[in-house]
């Protein structure tokens, strides 16, 4: 009896699951980039530097 | 002491009392929280007939007997702890992992005449051995799996399959990497 | 007593040197692409290993393979609360800014491999031991583990002062940790359906080195590709928050401007 089934299913879920979090995580770096440089567009002093020593 | 050090102190003292807690509360029912009782449990103190209790031990080599009453398959075996030993029935189909010298978890109930099962888990130990290193374990017999544990891994992790392959066809030479049981 | 002050002051000064949001955006950039390539390739390499060369097992044939994705998930699931739990620590003790976001970003990536290798066990267990699930100790402290992290992930987000939320989840997260201990040893302290560790730290594991290799090299693949994905959320959510601050407060960017 096999139970090729069963391992494809596992490693399937763990692709899927390792699929979705890599693919959110990449669209939310990149939105919240895109948004920051929206409002940090007027400035011409870089990110941070009000708040730096 | 600053605020960082007390709170420090705090958090260790609050997470050494939950520790204490959940300890003592393990240890309270640690009867309960096992997950099966061995044989020679049982023995010394039979549940009663109308309480579903689950009973592990290893598959006692030569004691599986099969037959069919129509088209259920039915089975006896015996299962030991090394101390004591009971024979369990079971009406069904087992797990592909039963063998004898397994380790089995049956659940049932306890009845005069033995053991009534109905179902049967297969435990599978913590040693993982490519099939052809078995294989010829067996065949320059170091190791017979229904009597028991195989030999420590250093023995044999070492022995590749084409080692393994050259036991096989040649059972008189021991395996490379193979020490006395 | 007289040498803890300094030693947490020792401590507390070196966890902030990156709570600056700045400092740690510019380092997590950095190691981002080394971390995501390593993870890949890791990955790739000890699943490929596992899945397609690595022996089949002498009584369990090919299902062992599901191993390779098992155990890898299993210790991230509890490496991830230790993460989460220390989180708690840097939050509740020295009210670590990053800490708390760091936490809120931990709390789903770990769920979801908690949730994987309950999956993944389930799958392993119906067709070797017979059955999808017991209520044995080692597999009910995992299901806890994941409750836990359910909570932690409520928990952070109920509150409308998010700070209190960080507060509530810290002391969830530290007091959770109990669990850690009882998911490594409940194998060893109760008998159970779930075999002993094969791979110990005092021990020499009971695995032959042919299983043995692809299994570490999807561990550590694993492990990375786990860290990787919480880098790059942690740094949308620092990005987030710098969003935030500046549109609740328009003075800083008229300023900037």
């Amino acid at each position: 009896m096999t139970h090729l089934p069963y391992i494809l299913a596992s490693y399937g879920l763990f692709a899927g699951l390792a699929i979705a979090l890599t693919v959110n995580a990449t669209l939310r770096l990149k939105t919240a980039r895109a948004r920051l440089a929206l409002l940090e567009r007027p400035s011409s002093r870089p990110p941070g530097a009000s708040s730096s020593p | 002491m600053t605020r960082k050090t007390r709170r420090l102190w705090l958090v260790i003292a609050c997470v050494t009392c939950l520790g204490a807690a959940a300890a003592l509360m393990l240890q309270a029912f640690s009867s309960d929280i096992v997950f099966f009782v061995t044989p020679s449990q049982v023995e010394a103190k039979p549940p009663p007939a109308d309480r579903t209790v689950r009973l592990g031990g290893m598959v006692v080599a030569g004691s599986v007997k099969q037959e069919k009453q129509g088209e259920t398959p039915v089975s006896r075996f015996d299962v030991t702890d090394g101390q004591a030993a009971v024979t369990v029935r079971f009406e069904g189909i087992l797990p592909d992992l039963f063998r004898e010298g397994q380790s089995v978890v049956a659940v049932g109930t306890m009845h005069k005449d033995g053991f009534v099962a109905s179902e049967v888990l297969a435990k599978h130990d913590e040693t993982y051995m490519p099939k052809e290193v078995a294989e010829a374990l067996k065949k320059s017999g170091k190791w017979d799996p229904r009597f028991g544990p195989p030999p420590s891994a250093e023995s044999w992790n070492t022995m590749t399959a084409q080692d393994a392959q050259k036991t096989k066809a040649n059972p008189d030479s021991p395996a490379p990497a193979a020490t006395k049981p | 007593m007289t040498a803890s002050p300094s030693l947490v002051a020792r401590t507390g000064s070196l966890f902030h040197r990156y709570a600056n949001p700045g400092r740690f955006l510019r380092l997590a950039a950095r190691l981002q692409p080394w971390l995501t390539g390593l993870a890949l390739l890791f990955t790739f390499a000890g699943l490929g290993w596992g899945l397609f060369f690595a022996p089949a097992d002498w009584q369990q044939g090919d299902s062992v393979r599901i191993m390779y994705v098992h155990v890898p998930t299993a210790i991230l699931a509890s490496s991830g609360y230790a993460a989460l739990a220390l989180c708690g620590l840097l939050s509740l003790v020295w009210r670590h800014p990053l800490a708390d976001l760091a936490a809120v970003e931990i709390g789903p990536v770990g769920a979801c491999i908690t949730a994987v290798c309950l999956a993944t066990g389930s799958l392993w267990g119906k067709p070797m031991w017979g059955t999808w699930w017991v209520w044995d100790a080692r597999l009910t402290s995992v299901l806890v583990l994941f409750f836990l992290y359910l909570g932690h992930i409520a928990l952070i987000r109920a509150f409308d002062d998010p700070q209190r939320g960080y507060r509530a989840a810290a002391i969830l997260a530290l007091a959770g940790a109990v669990d850690l201990p009882i998911i490594k040893f409940s194998v060893q302290w109760w008998n159970t359906l779930h075999q002993p560790d094969s791979i110990t730290l005092t021990g020499a594991p009971t695995m032959s080195s042919s299983m043995l290799w692809p299994l570490g090299l999807s561990m550590l693949g694993i492990s990375l590709g786990f860290a990787a994905i919480v880098i790059a959320r942690l740094r949308a959510a620092v990005m987030e928050s710098r969003v935030r601050s500046l549109l609740s407060n328009p003075r800083r960017r008229g300023d900037a401007a």
